[in-house]
Protein backbone atom coordinates (compact mmCIF):
# COMPACT_ATOMS: atom_id res chain seq x y z
CA UNK A 1 0.00 0.00 0.00
CA UNK A 2 1.73 2.98 -1.22
CA UNK A 3 -1.69 5.48 -1.17
CA UNK A 4 -3.23 7.03 2.33
CA UNK A 5 -4.44 3.06 2.65
CA UNK A 6 -1.85 2.60 4.90
CA UNK A 7 -1.82 5.56 6.84
CA UNK A 8 -5.46 4.95 7.40
CA UNK A 9 -5.53 1.41 9.02
CA UNK A 10 -3.09 2.76 11.22
CA UNK A 11 -5.19 6.02 12.23
CA UNK A 12 -7.99 3.82 13.11
CA UNK A 13 -6.11 2.31 16.00
CA UNK A 14 -5.12 6.03 16.92
CA UNK A 15 -1.80 5.14 15.71
CA UNK A 16 0.73 7.02 12.79
CA UNK A 17 2.05 5.12 9.77
CA UNK A 18 5.04 7.00 8.41
CA UNK A 19 6.36 5.99 5.26
CA UNK A 20 9.50 4.68 5.05
CA UNK A 21 11.58 3.28 2.39
CA UNK A 22 13.13 -0.49 2.87
CA UNK A 23 15.74 -0.06 0.14
CA UNK A 24 17.69 3.76 1.78
CA UNK A 25 15.40 3.79 5.15
CA UNK A 26 14.56 7.05 4.41
CA UNK A 27 10.91 8.63 5.85
CA UNK A 28 8.69 10.73 3.58
CA UNK A 29 5.31 12.60 3.32
CA UNK A 30 3.00 12.59 2.11
CA UNK A 31 3.19 8.86 1.29
CA UNK A 32 4.11 8.32 -2.21
CA UNK A 33 4.50 5.37 -4.72
CA UNK A 34 8.46 5.35 -4.87
CA UNK A 35 11.31 6.64 -2.33
CA UNK A 36 11.90 10.47 -3.57
CA UNK A 37 15.21 9.60 -2.53
CA UNK A 38 16.37 6.25 -4.45
CA UNK A 39 13.16 5.96 -6.53
CA UNK A 40 12.47 2.53 -4.59
CA UNK A 41 9.03 0.81 -4.71
CA UNK A 42 9.85 -1.17 -1.23
CA UNK A 43 8.18 0.70 1.06
CA UNK A 44 6.96 0.15 4.49
CA UNK A 45 5.00 1.72 7.32
CA UNK A 46 6.60 2.42 10.45
CA UNK A 47 3.93 2.91 12.98
CA UNK A 48 4.38 4.98 15.93
CA UNK A 49 1.77 5.72 19.08
CA UNK A 50 2.91 9.68 17.85
CA UNK A 51 6.00 11.16 16.62
CA UNK A 52 8.18 13.74 17.84
CA UNK A 53 9.00 17.14 15.74
CA UNK A 54 10.10 20.82 16.07
CA UNK A 55 7.03 23.01 15.13
CA UNK A 56 8.05 24.97 12.16
CA UNK A 57 5.18 27.69 11.51
CA UNK A 58 1.82 28.40 12.71
CA UNK A 59 -1.48 29.99 11.10
CA UNK A 60 -4.52 30.31 12.39
CA UNK A 61 -7.06 29.68 9.85
CA UNK A 62 -10.19 32.52 9.79
CA UNK A 63 -11.56 30.97 6.82
CA UNK A 64 -11.75 27.91 4.77
CA UNK A 65 -13.17 27.07 1.17
CA UNK A 66 -14.90 23.89 3.02
CA UNK A 67 -18.32 24.15 4.81
CA UNK A 68 -17.50 21.53 7.13
CA UNK A 69 -14.89 23.45 8.72
CA UNK A 70 -16.71 26.75 8.84
CA UNK A 71 -18.21 26.16 12.32
CA UNK A 72 -15.12 25.32 13.58
CA UNK A 73 -13.07 28.20 12.51
CA UNK A 74 -10.52 29.82 14.23
CA UNK A 75 -8.28 26.78 13.27
CA UNK A 76 -5.03 26.64 14.42
CA UNK A 77 -2.89 24.58 11.93
CA UNK A 78 1.28 23.73 11.53
CA UNK A 79 3.88 22.94 10.30
CA UNK A 80 5.98 20.07 11.71
CA UNK A 81 9.11 18.81 11.31
CA UNK A 82 9.88 15.29 12.48
CA UNK A 83 12.50 13.71 14.31
CA UNK A 84 12.51 11.17 11.63
CA UNK A 85 12.73 13.62 8.75
CA UNK A 86 9.95 14.91 6.83
CA UNK A 87 7.49 17.97 7.05
CA UNK A 88 3.63 17.39 8.04
CA UNK A 89 0.93 19.86 8.01
CA UNK A 90 -1.24 18.85 10.96
CA UNK A 91 -3.92 20.20 13.45
CA UNK A 92 -1.76 22.67 16.12
CA UNK A 93 -4.74 23.73 18.49
CA UNK A 94 -2.33 24.54 21.10
CA UNK A 95 -0.28 28.69 20.58
CA UNK A 96 2.95 27.42 20.43
CA UNK A 97 6.22 29.22 19.70
CA UNK A 98 8.24 28.06 16.74
CA UNK A 99 11.00 25.82 17.49
CA UNK A 100 8.99 23.75 20.33
CA UNK A 101 8.68 20.14 20.76
CA UNK A 102 5.40 18.66 19.81
CA UNK A 103 4.16 15.18 19.73
CA UNK A 104 2.27 14.67 16.30
CA UNK A 105 -0.76 11.71 16.75
CA UNK A 106 -2.96 10.21 14.22
CA UNK A 107 -6.38 9.56 14.15
CA UNK A 108 -9.39 9.52 12.07
CA UNK A 109 -11.74 12.23 11.76
CA UNK A 110 -15.33 12.09 10.56
CA UNK A 111 -15.02 11.30 7.12
CA UNK A 112 -13.17 8.33 8.15
CA UNK A 113 -9.58 10.34 6.68
CA UNK A 114 -6.71 10.21 8.58
CA UNK A 115 -5.43 13.54 10.36
CA UNK A 116 -2.50 14.05 12.28
CA UNK A 117 -2.50 16.67 15.49
CA UNK A 118 0.52 18.39 17.11
CA UNK A 119 0.42 19.04 20.60
CA UNK B 1 19.59 28.86 -35.59
CA UNK B 2 19.45 32.53 -34.94
CA UNK B 3 20.99 34.38 -32.01
CA UNK B 4 18.16 34.51 -29.15
CA UNK B 5 19.06 38.15 -28.44
CA UNK B 6 17.40 38.72 -32.24
CA UNK B 7 14.08 37.37 -30.83
CA UNK B 8 11.73 40.09 -29.62
CA UNK B 9 8.34 39.79 -27.60
CA UNK B 10 5.91 42.45 -29.23
CA UNK B 11 2.16 43.43 -28.76
CA UNK B 12 1.28 42.86 -24.98
CA UNK B 13 -2.11 42.40 -24.64
CA UNK B 14 -4.45 42.18 -22.06
CA UNK B 15 -8.63 41.22 -21.82
CA UNK B 16 -9.69 43.51 -18.94
CA UNK B 17 -10.52 41.52 -15.82
CA UNK B 18 -13.55 40.81 -14.43
CA UNK B 19 -14.54 40.19 -11.11
CA UNK B 20 -17.02 37.27 -12.23
CA UNK B 21 -17.89 36.11 -15.83
CA UNK B 22 -20.33 34.01 -17.63
CA UNK B 23 -17.62 33.18 -20.51
CA UNK B 24 -15.83 30.20 -20.21
CA UNK B 25 -11.91 29.97 -20.73
CA UNK B 26 -11.80 29.51 -24.34
CA UNK B 27 -13.46 33.01 -24.87
CA UNK B 28 -11.00 34.76 -22.59
CA UNK B 29 -8.22 33.35 -24.32
CA UNK B 30 -9.32 33.82 -28.32
CA UNK B 31 -9.93 37.42 -27.52
CA UNK B 32 -7.04 37.69 -26.25
CA UNK B 33 -5.58 35.89 -29.73
CA UNK B 34 -8.22 38.53 -31.30
CA UNK B 35 -6.38 41.49 -29.53
CA UNK B 36 -2.82 39.70 -30.88
CA UNK B 37 -4.07 39.75 -34.58
CA UNK B 38 -5.59 43.54 -34.05
CA UNK B 39 -2.53 44.38 -32.77
CA UNK B 40 0.22 43.01 -35.46
CA UNK B 41 -2.19 43.18 -38.40
CA UNK B 42 -1.31 39.50 -38.68
CA UNK B 43 -3.68 36.84 -40.22
CA UNK B 44 -4.56 33.99 -38.04
CA UNK B 45 -3.00 31.64 -40.55
CA UNK B 46 0.61 33.23 -39.66
CA UNK B 47 0.22 32.02 -36.12
CA UNK B 48 2.15 28.96 -36.27
CA UNK B 49 3.37 28.27 -32.47
CA UNK B 50 1.01 29.05 -29.60
CA UNK B 51 2.20 28.35 -25.80
CA UNK B 52 -0.97 28.60 -23.41
CA UNK B 53 -1.82 27.85 -19.95
CA UNK B 54 -5.19 27.89 -18.31
CA UNK B 55 -6.40 26.37 -15.08
CA UNK B 56 -10.26 26.69 -16.28
CA UNK B 57 -10.23 25.36 -19.81
CA UNK B 58 -10.05 21.90 -18.17
CA UNK B 59 -10.93 19.20 -19.33
CA UNK B 60 -9.49 21.06 -22.68
CA UNK B 61 -5.92 21.74 -23.12
CA UNK B 62 -4.14 23.88 -25.83
CA UNK B 63 -4.53 20.99 -28.37
CA UNK B 64 -8.22 21.54 -27.84
CA UNK B 65 -7.97 25.22 -28.00
CA UNK B 66 -6.21 24.60 -31.91
CA UNK B 67 -9.49 23.33 -32.72
CA UNK B 68 -11.75 25.98 -31.03
CA UNK B 69 -9.91 28.64 -32.45
CA UNK B 70 -9.12 27.38 -36.44
CA UNK B 71 -5.45 27.74 -35.53
CA UNK B 72 -2.81 24.98 -37.03
CA UNK B 73 0.73 25.55 -35.68
CA UNK B 74 3.54 23.64 -36.05
CA UNK B 75 4.67 24.63 -32.38
CA UNK B 76 2.23 23.98 -29.23
CA UNK B 77 3.35 24.38 -25.77
CA UNK B 78 0.80 23.61 -22.97
CA UNK B 79 1.91 25.06 -19.93
CA UNK B 80 0.74 23.87 -16.34
CA UNK B 81 3.33 25.80 -14.76
CA UNK B 82 0.98 28.16 -12.46
CA UNK B 83 2.46 31.76 -12.02
CA UNK B 84 5.74 31.11 -14.07
CA UNK B 85 3.75 30.38 -16.92
CA UNK B 86 4.35 33.93 -18.55
CA UNK B 87 8.29 33.61 -18.49
CA UNK B 88 8.01 30.16 -19.42
CA UNK B 89 5.87 30.80 -22.67
CA UNK B 90 8.75 33.25 -23.55
CA UNK B 91 11.85 31.17 -23.12
CA UNK B 92 10.39 28.09 -25.06
CA UNK B 93 8.54 30.61 -27.68
CA UNK B 94 12.15 32.81 -28.41
CA UNK B 95 13.80 29.51 -28.49
CA UNK B 96 11.23 27.78 -30.77
CA UNK B 97 11.49 30.92 -33.09
CA UNK B 98 15.60 30.61 -32.61
CA UNK B 99 15.88 27.58 -33.53
CA UNK B 100 13.76 27.95 -36.77
CA UNK B 101 10.74 25.85 -35.63
CA UNK B 102 8.23 28.55 -35.77
CA UNK B 103 8.15 32.25 -37.33
CA UNK B 104 5.30 33.88 -35.42
CA UNK B 105 4.50 32.22 -31.86
CA UNK B 106 1.39 33.70 -29.75
CA UNK B 107 1.57 33.31 -26.36
CA UNK B 108 -1.70 33.20 -24.18
CA UNK B 109 -2.72 32.69 -20.52
CA UNK B 110 -6.61 33.14 -19.29
CA UNK B 111 -9.07 31.72 -17.34
CA UNK B 112 -12.79 32.49 -16.49
CA UNK B 113 -14.19 32.88 -12.95
CA UNK B 114 -17.69 31.93 -11.40
CA UNK B 115 -19.16 30.96 -8.31
CA UNK B 116 -17.75 27.81 -7.97
CA UNK B 117 -14.74 27.85 -9.99
CA UNK B 118 -12.01 28.55 -7.69
CA UNK B 119 -13.39 25.99 -4.99
CA UNK B 120 -13.36 23.88 -8.08
CA UNK B 121 -9.73 24.31 -9.15
CA UNK B 122 -8.75 24.22 -5.51
CA UNK B 123 -10.38 21.10 -4.63
CA UNK B 124 -8.68 18.99 -7.65
CA UNK B 125 -5.12 21.19 -7.27
CA UNK B 126 -2.85 17.98 -6.48
CA UNK B 127 -2.73 14.53 -5.11
CA UNK B 128 -0.50 16.26 -2.55
CA UNK B 129 -2.78 18.46 -1.72
CA UNK B 130 -5.72 16.51 -1.50
CA UNK B 131 -4.35 13.93 0.73
CA UNK B 132 -2.25 16.50 2.95
CA UNK B 133 -4.02 19.25 2.67
CA UNK B 134 -7.50 19.48 2.31
CA UNK B 135 -7.86 17.12 5.54
CA UNK B 136 -7.23 20.22 7.86
CA UNK B 137 -9.53 22.75 6.27
CA UNK B 138 -6.23 24.30 4.75
CA UNK B 139 -7.18 23.98 0.93
CA UNK B 140 -6.30 26.63 -1.55
CA UNK B 141 -3.24 28.40 -0.94
CA UNK B 142 -3.76 30.96 2.02
CA UNK B 143 -2.68 28.32 4.49
CA UNK B 144 0.38 27.39 2.89
CA UNK B 145 1.32 31.17 2.10
CA UNK B 146 0.67 32.02 5.82
CA UNK B 147 2.41 28.71 7.23
CA UNK B 148 5.88 30.49 4.69
CA UNK B 149 4.91 34.04 5.72
CA UNK B 150 5.35 33.13 9.58
CA UNK B 151 8.19 30.93 8.96
CA UNK B 152 9.88 34.03 7.03
CA UNK B 153 8.95 36.88 9.43
CA UNK B 154 10.60 34.10 12.81
CA UNK B 155 13.56 33.92 9.95
CA UNK B 156 14.00 37.38 9.27
CA UNK B 157 12.22 39.62 11.60
CA UNK B 158 9.93 40.93 8.53
CA UNK B 159 6.68 42.57 10.44
CA UNK B 160 3.48 43.20 8.83
CA UNK B 161 4.51 46.44 8.47
CA UNK B 162 6.96 45.55 5.82
CA UNK B 163 4.36 43.39 4.00
CA UNK B 164 2.11 46.30 4.00
CA UNK B 165 4.71 49.31 2.75
CA UNK B 166 4.65 46.46 -0.54
CA UNK B 167 1.21 46.21 -0.81
CA UNK B 168 0.47 50.41 -0.39
CA UNK B 169 3.30 50.77 -2.82
CA UNK B 170 1.31 48.79 -5.18
CA UNK B 171 -1.84 50.24 -4.44
CA UNK B 172 -0.78 53.47 -5.26
CA UNK B 173 0.58 52.19 -8.89
CA UNK B 174 -2.34 50.79 -9.63
CA UNK B 175 -4.42 53.91 -8.64
CA UNK B 176 -2.40 54.07 -12.80
CA UNK B 177 -3.60 51.50 -13.99
CA UNK B 178 -7.34 51.54 -15.72
CA UNK B 179 -7.22 47.57 -15.92
CA UNK B 180 -6.17 47.21 -12.29
CA UNK B 181 -9.61 46.17 -10.51
CA UNK B 182 -8.97 47.53 -6.75
CA UNK B 183 -8.00 51.22 -7.49
CA UNK B 184 -9.24 52.64 -4.10
CA UNK B 185 -6.56 54.04 -2.04
CA UNK B 186 -5.30 52.14 0.23
CA UNK B 187 -3.07 53.27 3.65
CA UNK B 188 -0.85 51.27 5.86
CA UNK B 189 -3.58 51.46 8.38
CA UNK B 190 -6.23 50.23 6.58
CA UNK B 191 -3.71 47.54 5.96
CA UNK B 192 -2.78 46.59 9.33
CA UNK B 193 -6.43 46.56 10.55
CA UNK B 194 -7.94 44.22 7.94
CA UNK B 195 -9.46 41.15 8.99
CA UNK B 196 -7.52 38.03 9.21
CA UNK B 197 -7.21 35.32 6.68
CA UNK B 198 -4.38 32.50 7.73
CA UNK B 199 -2.94 34.95 10.86
CA UNK B 200 -0.21 36.22 9.70
CA UNK B 201 -1.92 36.82 6.07
CA UNK B 202 -4.98 39.18 6.42
CA UNK B 203 -7.19 40.74 3.90
CA UNK B 204 -4.98 42.63 1.73
CA UNK B 205 -1.87 40.20 1.59
CA UNK B 206 -4.46 37.82 -0.41
CA UNK B 207 -4.99 37.79 -4.39
CA UNK B 208 -8.50 38.51 -5.52
CA UNK B 209 -9.05 36.04 -8.06
CA UNK B 210 -11.09 36.56 -11.54
CA UNK B 211 -11.74 36.34 -14.95
CA UNK B 212 -9.01 37.39 -17.70
CA UNK B 213 -6.34 36.71 -19.69
CA UNK B 214 -2.70 38.51 -21.05
CA UNK B 215 -1.13 37.55 -24.44
CA UNK B 216 1.63 38.71 -26.29
CA UNK B 217 3.60 37.89 -30.02
CA UNK B 218 7.02 36.64 -29.86
CA UNK B 219 8.97 36.46 -33.12
CA UNK B 220 12.52 37.76 -35.08
CA UNK B 221 13.06 40.91 -34.69
CA UNK B 222 13.31 41.27 -38.09
CA UNK B 223 9.76 40.07 -38.91
CA UNK B 224 9.00 42.48 -36.57
CA UNK B 225 10.58 45.25 -38.04
CA UNK B 226 8.40 44.12 -41.12
CA UNK B 227 5.21 44.47 -39.34
CA UNK B 228 5.87 47.63 -38.34
CA UNK B 229 6.17 46.07 -34.61
CA UNK B 230 8.68 46.97 -31.87
CA UNK B 231 9.25 44.55 -29.29
CA UNK B 232 11.54 43.64 -26.59
CA UNK B 233 14.39 41.96 -26.43
CA UNK B 234 15.04 38.84 -24.30
CA UNK B 235 18.93 39.12 -22.75
CA UNK B 236 18.22 35.72 -20.67
CA UNK B 237 15.88 33.39 -18.84
CA UNK B 238 15.31 30.77 -16.32
CA UNK B 239 13.20 28.28 -14.91
CA UNK B 240 13.76 25.48 -12.43
CA UNK B 241 11.29 22.67 -10.84
CA UNK B 242 11.31 21.44 -7.45
CA UNK B 243 14.40 23.29 -5.96
CA UNK B 244 15.66 22.41 -2.53
CA UNK B 245 13.65 20.42 -1.89
CA UNK B 246 14.37 19.35 1.63
CA UNK B 247 14.58 22.51 2.79
CA UNK B 248 12.13 21.98 5.73
CA UNK B 249 9.97 25.73 5.06
CA UNK B 250 10.49 26.81 1.41
CA UNK B 251 12.25 29.75 2.10
CA UNK B 252 14.77 29.68 -0.96
CA UNK B 253 13.39 29.50 -3.99
CA UNK B 254 14.50 28.00 -7.61
CA UNK B 255 15.82 31.61 -8.82
CA UNK B 256 18.95 31.26 -6.08
CA UNK B 257 20.31 28.57 -8.26
CA UNK B 258 19.78 30.29 -11.32
CA UNK B 259 20.07 33.71 -10.67
CA UNK B 260 23.95 34.11 -11.72
CA UNK B 261 22.98 32.16 -15.06
CA UNK B 262 20.59 34.69 -15.33
CA UNK B 263 22.65 37.71 -14.80
CA UNK B 264 25.32 36.20 -17.20
CA UNK B 265 22.92 35.42 -20.19
CA UNK B 266 21.70 39.00 -19.72
CA UNK B 267 25.68 40.32 -19.48
CA UNK B 268 24.31 42.72 -17.08
CA UNK B 269 23.71 42.81 -13.19
CA UNK B 270 20.62 43.52 -10.93
CA UNK B 271 22.33 47.41 -10.53
CA UNK B 272 21.03 47.83 -14.36
CA UNK B 273 17.54 47.25 -13.76
CA UNK B 274 15.07 50.11 -13.97
CA UNK B 275 11.92 47.89 -13.57
CA UNK B 276 11.12 44.88 -10.96
CA UNK B 277 7.93 42.50 -11.60
CA UNK B 278 8.22 40.01 -8.83
CA UNK B 279 5.09 37.23 -8.99
CA UNK B 280 3.15 38.61 -5.48
CA UNK B 281 0.34 36.24 -5.27
CA UNK B 282 1.51 36.99 -1.22
CA UNK B 283 3.72 39.49 -0.85
CA UNK B 284 6.08 37.11 1.13
CA UNK B 285 7.05 35.49 -2.34
CA UNK B 286 7.92 39.08 -3.88
CA UNK B 287 10.14 40.05 -1.07
CA UNK B 288 11.92 35.83 -1.45
CA UNK B 289 12.35 36.87 -4.86
CA UNK B 290 14.24 39.99 -4.60
CA UNK B 291 16.40 37.80 -2.68
CA UNK B 292 17.01 34.89 -4.94
CA UNK B 293 17.19 37.23 -7.88
CA UNK B 294 20.10 38.99 -5.94
CA UNK B 295 18.11 42.38 -5.85
CA UNK B 296 19.36 42.57 -2.50
CA UNK B 297 20.60 39.93 -0.37
CA UNK B 298 19.54 36.98 1.13
CA UNK B 299 17.40 37.34 4.41
CA UNK B 300 17.08 41.46 3.21
CA UNK B 301 13.97 41.59 1.67
CA UNK B 302 12.40 43.45 4.80
CA UNK B 303 15.27 45.91 4.90
CA UNK B 304 15.31 46.65 1.04
CA UNK B 305 11.47 47.32 1.55
CA UNK B 306 12.25 49.68 4.36
CA UNK B 307 15.00 51.24 2.25
CA UNK B 308 13.31 51.77 -0.91
CA UNK B 309 10.36 53.38 -2.63
CA UNK B 310 8.52 50.51 -4.75
CA UNK B 311 6.30 53.65 -6.52
CA UNK B 312 6.40 54.62 -9.96
CA UNK B 313 8.20 57.93 -8.67
CA UNK B 314 10.42 55.83 -6.46
CA UNK B 315 13.92 54.53 -6.59
CA UNK B 316 12.76 51.04 -7.40
CA UNK B 317 10.12 50.78 -9.49
CA UNK B 318 8.12 47.52 -8.51
CA UNK B 319 4.94 45.98 -9.56
CA UNK B 320 4.44 48.78 -11.58
CA UNK B 321 0.99 48.37 -13.04
CA UNK B 322 -0.01 47.08 -9.19
CA UNK B 323 0.98 43.28 -9.39
CA UNK B 324 -1.86 40.47 -9.12
CA UNK B 325 -2.29 42.31 -5.48
CA UNK B 326 -4.14 45.51 -7.19
CA UNK B 327 -4.85 44.10 -10.40
CA UNK B 328 -6.62 40.47 -9.44
CA UNK B 329 -5.33 37.11 -10.08
CA UNK B 330 -7.22 36.36 -13.50
CA UNK B 331 -5.53 32.81 -12.64
CA UNK B 332 -3.01 31.22 -15.19
CA UNK B 333 -3.22 34.89 -16.95
CA UNK B 334 -1.13 35.97 -13.33
CA UNK B 335 1.91 34.48 -14.76
CA UNK B 336 1.32 37.19 -17.69
CA UNK B 337 0.80 40.04 -15.73
CA UNK B 338 4.30 40.82 -15.01
CA UNK B 339 5.51 40.42 -18.00
CA UNK B 340 2.69 42.06 -19.79
CA UNK B 341 3.50 44.84 -17.93
CA UNK B 342 7.33 44.84 -17.91
CA UNK B 343 7.00 44.91 -21.79
CA UNK B 344 4.67 47.94 -21.92
CA UNK B 345 7.34 50.14 -19.78
CA UNK B 346 10.15 48.54 -21.88
CA UNK B 347 7.84 49.79 -25.00
CA UNK B 348 6.75 53.38 -23.34
CA UNK B 349 3.39 52.45 -23.74
CA UNK B 350 2.41 52.38 -20.07
CA UNK B 351 0.83 56.07 -20.15
CA UNK B 352 -0.19 57.15 -16.62
CA UNK B 353 2.19 55.13 -14.91
CA UNK B 354 5.17 55.19 -17.47
CA UNK B 355 8.59 55.08 -15.60
CA UNK B 356 10.84 57.63 -17.56
CA UNK B 357 13.67 55.43 -17.23
CA UNK B 358 12.40 51.73 -17.93
CA UNK B 359 15.24 50.31 -20.26
CA UNK B 360 15.75 46.91 -18.12
CA UNK B 361 12.81 45.01 -16.62
CA UNK B 362 13.55 41.62 -14.70
CA UNK B 363 10.38 39.66 -14.43
CA UNK B 364 10.04 36.53 -12.17
CA UNK B 365 7.39 34.28 -11.98
CA UNK B 366 5.99 31.41 -9.93
CA UNK B 367 3.97 28.47 -9.20
CA UNK B 368 1.71 25.60 -8.40
CA UNK B 369 1.86 24.79 -4.76
CA UNK B 370 1.91 21.13 -4.24
CA UNK B 371 1.33 20.17 -0.57
CA UNK B 372 3.55 23.08 1.51
CA UNK B 373 5.25 24.98 -1.89
CA UNK B 374 5.04 26.22 -5.15
CA UNK B 375 7.17 23.44 -7.59
CA UNK B 376 7.39 26.07 -10.18
CA UNK B 377 10.12 29.25 -10.67
CA UNK B 378 10.99 31.20 -13.04
CA UNK B 379 12.39 34.87 -14.20
CA UNK B 380 13.80 37.00 -17.27
CA UNK B 381 15.84 40.16 -17.78
CA UNK B 382 14.13 42.14 -21.24
CA UNK B 383 15.51 45.03 -22.51
CA UNK B 384 13.90 48.00 -24.46
CA UNK B 385 14.36 47.78 -28.29
ZN1 LIG C 1 14.83 4.98 -0.77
Amino acid sequence: MSGPEGMRDAAAAGRFALQRCTACGRAQYPPREVCAACLSDRLAWQVAEALPGVLLARTVLHHSHEERFRPRLPLGIGLVRLAAGPVVLCFAPVPRTIGDAVQVRAALDETGTPVLTAR
Amino acid sequence: MRNRRDIVAAVPVTVPYARRSGHGAAWFLARALALLLEGSGLDKRAIDGLCAASFTLAPDTAVAFTQHVGLSPRLLEWLPVGGACGVVALRRAARAVAAGEAEVVACLAGDTANATSFRDLIAQFSRFSREAVHPYGAGGPNASFALITAAYMHATGATREDFGRLCVAQRANARANPLALLRDELTLDAYLAARPIAEPLHLYDCVMPCAGADGFLVMSRARAARLGLSGVRLLGAIERYNAFPDDPVPLTGGWAIDQAALWRQAGLGPEAIDVLQTYDDYPVMSLIQLEDLGICGKGEGPAFIRRHDLTLAGDRPHNTGGGQLSAGQAGAAGGFLGLVEAMRQLLGTAGARQVATARHALVSGFGMINYDRGLCSAACVLAAP
